[in-house]
């Protein structure tokens, strides 16, 4: 019973650590811009599908898989701040919210009509078969996720407080007229932030589709659920958040399913949720104030 | 003025709605029109588009043929296909459309036993009653399969697997054939409908019919779940010999990389009827290796292979269990409209439909392309207006489905 | 004809799930839950005449009143919650009552027909409206007859003291609060009210249909539902009704154009959204209209006057 719930709490760690990526991609978003990107999960889908562009046409090797995964990602979130916010003006702040609606059923009918809805096979540069640490099974895959996420968390902290444009991306999130009175200009600071969620966009693809074994049409949606319970979870613009609100929530997904059963698994995720934004109306780590 | 081109934009867009539907075409303009609703976008095109394929394969040979004859005069088939996209009210809306305004004599389709429900529902449900206001559009299904979908209605017709026999089979065939695998495990998904009954419909009842094999392990997850890591630690503890693993390829491709991980090794493992095709072999060929699951198609004689060939080459359409009975199905019908003494002109349409269906319903045994097909009669206690059909196991071998076991006087051919 | 009838139909049905999420809005909320009350709504109502023989205006009755009660013990703690925190809480109830419903087993034999709902294999056999020989344009006036209740109902409120407190509390909270309007009980009020629409909208549907499954009642619902009014715009009831008439049009209207349907639906919404970043029918197109009907002289005009928002509206 304790050897089962330390397993899956191993294993809830790990696979959170994909949830925190997730929602972190969310986060950095709508902190700087105070808007939603509901086409993000397609974004990261789409890029998981172009990723294997370069090995089903002369078997690259994986760095340049994920490097493709990065580019499509970043071209494809170029395309969505060009169609769903740029031209959108301040203070209509539902309307990229509906307008990223229309883009991810727009990109998710693009890959399907590309591939006729097919998933296809996303081979793991890991190894398919779990390590053996005293008496735990570790997949290679999902440690590989965990320190994908370390990694990922730690250059997004120190790119954010240690150079000019993570200066200025705190700046148009905390007080954008403040800032553009200072001369940053929020235009670029939006663009650049698009780009940084984008590439994380094109990792994540690269982690989702090796953790479930293919590239799927799926994924979007199985991304956008969690991005946004993880998001909010966490609290809204909250990069702390997101990262304890992933790896919360992976956690008691796989207790949940260990104990209970997957039946049970989302509704005790969803009342989890609930009563957490009852007592916490911001989430676990969100601001008193915005 | 570009205030007004939104407003322009969806007006232009809703207009679109008004289009009449294409000029009225039938007897005397040489053509009869049949349908097809499929999910022909959105995640199950796959299984869509194949069946769209093959059914427009049959309609090109008939047509290529010199047509059907009605009324002593050839007409070619015109085939309209109608795009539900897995969705309940697209498919409410698209039977409509195609028994109003495309004014098809049959629909083939769905693809989705979810659309099939509410569509099959809104059809007529006590024949010839002016009382009963559904629907009277004859349909002769290919791929949704949940069991009892026929029973919804008499204007349905389907040629679909009968996976209460298939289970029925397997269990049996491994009882005479395997008598060393004792212990079995069982992966389901219980929020698709299809996989939910397979188990609680076909499988456990086949299992506790036989009373041989000892079920040691049952675990469940949803179908586009990524992540079984703790079921498949359940399965890796029960260590059973035959595992089924009724599941679809969503769920179906990681669960098996899950086991593969952690190095869970059945001597057996069967799938989902539906897995029986290339779907599977394009989301994780190496991991399906030696999975073995029924169907009621693979191409083991000359005229199977050209199909599955030519279906490919003209339309990237899969021939698989669900697409290839669209085929068989208008070369049936085909038949029966030759026979029917249509007058085939729209205001005889009800008639017609009519006409058509009640052959069907008296159609008995006919030829499919790997074997013989028997359509039940309406009065069968069980599986009034479904199937029976050859069923052979096979087995993904190489990145291929090759046969596992066929019935013997399959292999003759 | 049936076939535009049916498209009519699911207009309608879906026009009350907008017009339920429309209510939430102004009242200053956003909520991605109301296919839960629609699913509270559409069990309910379809039990009802299949399974107790209760006729079919009582049951879509007692199918919205069902809903509006559960809207009404949800909204209370629910509403400590604010803007995207409350539409992803909504959602998570949208959810909790979907994966309940998966789990629900109550049927019964009838005749020849295993009635009522079966876990994930749905809820079939509700043919009321076939049984009785409705028609599918006798069906639609009964659809069409429900919304118009509830559109004089939305119309009677947009006029009355209480639909300016709900538009007061829309635009700010604390100040409504200072001019002794009762924030929580508007806001409460609202949301039970919401619940009735979308439950109503539930019961019509699963007559309609036939059958229910939980899949019917998932994120693409709620997404759809919240895309009418924001597309079709806050600034009248009449918003959610176009988004419907729109987005239902256009999934039917593209139908020449075959694979390439849902692409373009998508992009025509993002053209919308564009050009029109606060729906067809927002504030400021509510008040051009409305000043068509005025005296010269009582038109307002400026920020701050009734109707106009506080922020600019820029325009493309």
């Amino acid at each position: 019973m304790f050897f089962d719930a330390a397993e899956q709490f191993i294993n809830g760690v790990m696979y959170g650590s994909l949830y925190a990526l997730i929602g972190g991609g969310f986060t950095i978003l709508f902190g700087v811009m105070r808007r939603f990107n509901m086409a993000y999960g397609a974004t990261i889908m789409a890029a998981a599908y172009v990723s294997l562009v370069p090995l089903y046409l002369f078997r690259a090797p994986f760095w340049l898989m994920v490097l493709t995964g990065l580019a499509a990602a970043i071209l494809i979130g170029l395309l969505v701040e060009f169609c769903c916010f740029r031209f959108i003006k301040k203070g209509h702040e539902l309307a990229p919210l509906v307008a990223t609606i229309g883009m991810l059923i727009a990109i998710t009918e693009a890959i399907v009509h590309a591939t006729d809805a097919a998933g296809l096979k996303y081979p793991s540069p890991f190894g398919d078969e779990s390590l053996e640490l005293g008496r735990f099974l570790v997949r290679p895959d999902y440690l590989a996720v965990l320190v994908a996420g370390v990694l990922c968390f730690t250059l997004i902290f120190l790119l954010l407080y240690k150079t000019r444009l993570g200066r200025a991306m705190r700046a148009v999130a905390e007080r954008p007229e403040a800032a553009q009175i200072l001369g940053v200009s929020v235009q670029r600071v939006n663009v650049l932030t698009f780009v940084l969620t984008s590439a994380l966009a094109g990792v994540i693809g690269f982690f989702a589709a090796v953790s479930v074994g293919s590239a799927r049409p799926d994924i979007a949606a199985f991304v956008t659920g969690k991005g946004l319970v993880v998001m909010v979870l966490g609290g809204l613009g909250s990069l702390p958040g997101a990262i304890v609100g992933g790896l919360v929530l992976g956690v008691l997904e796989f207790q949940a399913t260990w104990f209970l059963g997957a039946s049970y698994r989302d509704i005790l995720a969803f009342l989890i949720l609930f009563v957490i934004l009852v007592f916490r109306p911001r989430g676990l780590l969100g601001a008193r104030t915005t | 003025m570009r205030r007004m081109t939104g407003l322009q934009v969806i007006a232009l867009a809703v207009a679109l709605l008004l289009v009449p539907a294409w000029a009225v075409a039938f007897q005397n303009e040489g053509t009869l029109r049949i349908g097809g609703m499929w999910a022909l976008s959105g995640g199950a095109a796959f299984f869509g588009k194949a069946a769209l394929g093959l059914g427009t394969l049959a309609v090109d040979e008939i047509n290529e043929a010199g047509g059907v004859t009605v009324g002593g005069k050839k007409v070619k088939l015109t085939m309209h296909p109608q795009d539900d996209a897995c969705n309940a009210e697209q498919g409410l809306a698209a039977v409509r459309r195609l028994a109003t305004v495309d004014k098809v004599l049959f629909s083939l389709g769905p693809t989705c036993s979810s659309v099939a429900e509410p569509v099959f529902g809104t059809l007529q449900k006590k024949l010839g009653d002016a009382g009963d206001t559904g629907l009277q559009l004859l349909f002769f299904t290919d791929t949704a399969t949940k069991f009892g979908l026929a029973k919804l209605s008499p204007w349905v017709f389907r040629n679909t697997p009968d996976e209460p026999a298939m289970y029925d089979f397997i269990v049996k065939y491994l009882k005479e054939n395997r008598p060393e695998l004792k212990t079995v495990m069982v992966s389901y998904e219980s929020d698709f409908a299809h996989s939910a009954a397979t188990w609680k419909g076909a499988l456990e009842p086949a299992l506790k019919k036989h009373g041989y094999h000892q079920v040691v392990e049952v675990v469940d997850w949803k179908w586009l779940d990524t992540e079984m890591g703790a079921q498949v630690t359940k399965l890796r503890r029960a260590n059973a010999d035959v595992y089924f693993a009724l599941a679809h390829t969503t769920s179906m491709c990681p669960s098996l990389k899950e086991m593969k991980s952690q190095r869970v090794k059945p001597k057996l493992i069967f799938g989902i009827t539906s897995l029986a095709g290339t779907e599977v072999l394009l989301n994780c060929p190496d991991l399906a290796e030696g999975v073995v699951s029924p169907t009621n198609f693979a191409p083991i004689n000359a005229r199977a292979k050209q199909i599955a060939d030519k279906s490919w080459e003209k339309y990237k359409a899969d021939s698989n269990i669900h697409s290839v009975p669209a085929y068989e199905n208008v070369h049936l019908i085909k038949g029966l409209i030759e026979k029917a003494g249509l007058t085939n002109t729209e205001d005889t349409l009800l008639q017609d439909r009519r006409k058509v269906r009640d052959l069907l319903a008296k159609v008995g045994t006919f030829q499919g392309v790997i074997g013989k097909i028997t359509l039940n009669p309406e009065d069968h206690p069980v599986k009034p207006r479904d199937v029976d059909k050859d069923m052979l196991l096979v087995q993904v071998k190489s990145a291929k489905w090759t046969v596992f076991w066929a019935p013997p006087h399959l292999k003759q051919n | 004809m049936d076939y535009y009838i049916a498209i009519a139909s699911i207009i309608g049905i879906h026009t009350l799930l907008g017009l339920s999420v429309y209510l939430v809005a102004i009242s200053g909320q956003m909520s991605f839950g109301q296919q839960g009350f629609f699913a509270i709504g559409a069990y309910l109502a379809g039990m009802s005449t299949a399974l107790w023989g209760i006729g079919l205006l009582p049951a879509l009755a007692l199918g919205a009143v069902v809903a509006g009660l559960m809207g009404f013990v949800v909204g209370f703690p629910a509403l400590r919650v604010r803007g995207l925190y409350l539409a992803i809480a909504t959602y998570g109830f949208g959810e909790i009552v979907r994966l309940a419903f998966l789990n629900v087993r109550y049927t019964r034999t009838i005749g020849d027909r295993v009635v009522g709902p079966n876990g994930a294999e749905g809820f079939r056999h509700v043919r009321y409206v076939f049984d009785r020989g409705f028609t599918g344009a006798q069906y639609l006036a009964i659809i069409l007859a429900a919304l118009v209740v509830v559109i004089v109902l939305y119309y009677l409120l947009e006029r009355s003291k209480l639909g300016a407190k709900v538009r007061a509390v829309e635009e700010d909270e604390t100040a409504a609060a200072t001019v002794g309007i009762n924030v929580t009980q508007v806001k409460v009020l609202a949301f039970a009210a919401a619940g009735a629409v979308a439950g109503l909208g539930g019961g019509l549907f699963v007559h309609y249909s036939t059958y229910i499954d939980h899949d019917m009642v998932a994120l693409p619902l709620a997404i759809a539902a919240v895309t009418y009014p924001l597309l079709g715009g806050l600034g009248s009831f009449v918003g959610p009704i176009l988004g419907a008439v729109v987005l239902v049009g256009l999934t039917e209207g593209l139908r020449a154009l075959h694979e390439l349907r849902e692409f373009v639906y998508g992009a025509l919404i993002i053209l919308t959204m564009i050009f029109r970043p606060r729906g067809i029918v927002d504030e400021a197109l509510v008040l051009r209209v409305k000043t068509w009907f005025q005296p010269r002289a009582a038109r307002p005009s400026g920020p701050g006057a009734v109707g106009v928002p506080a922020e600019p509206m820029v325009r493309p």
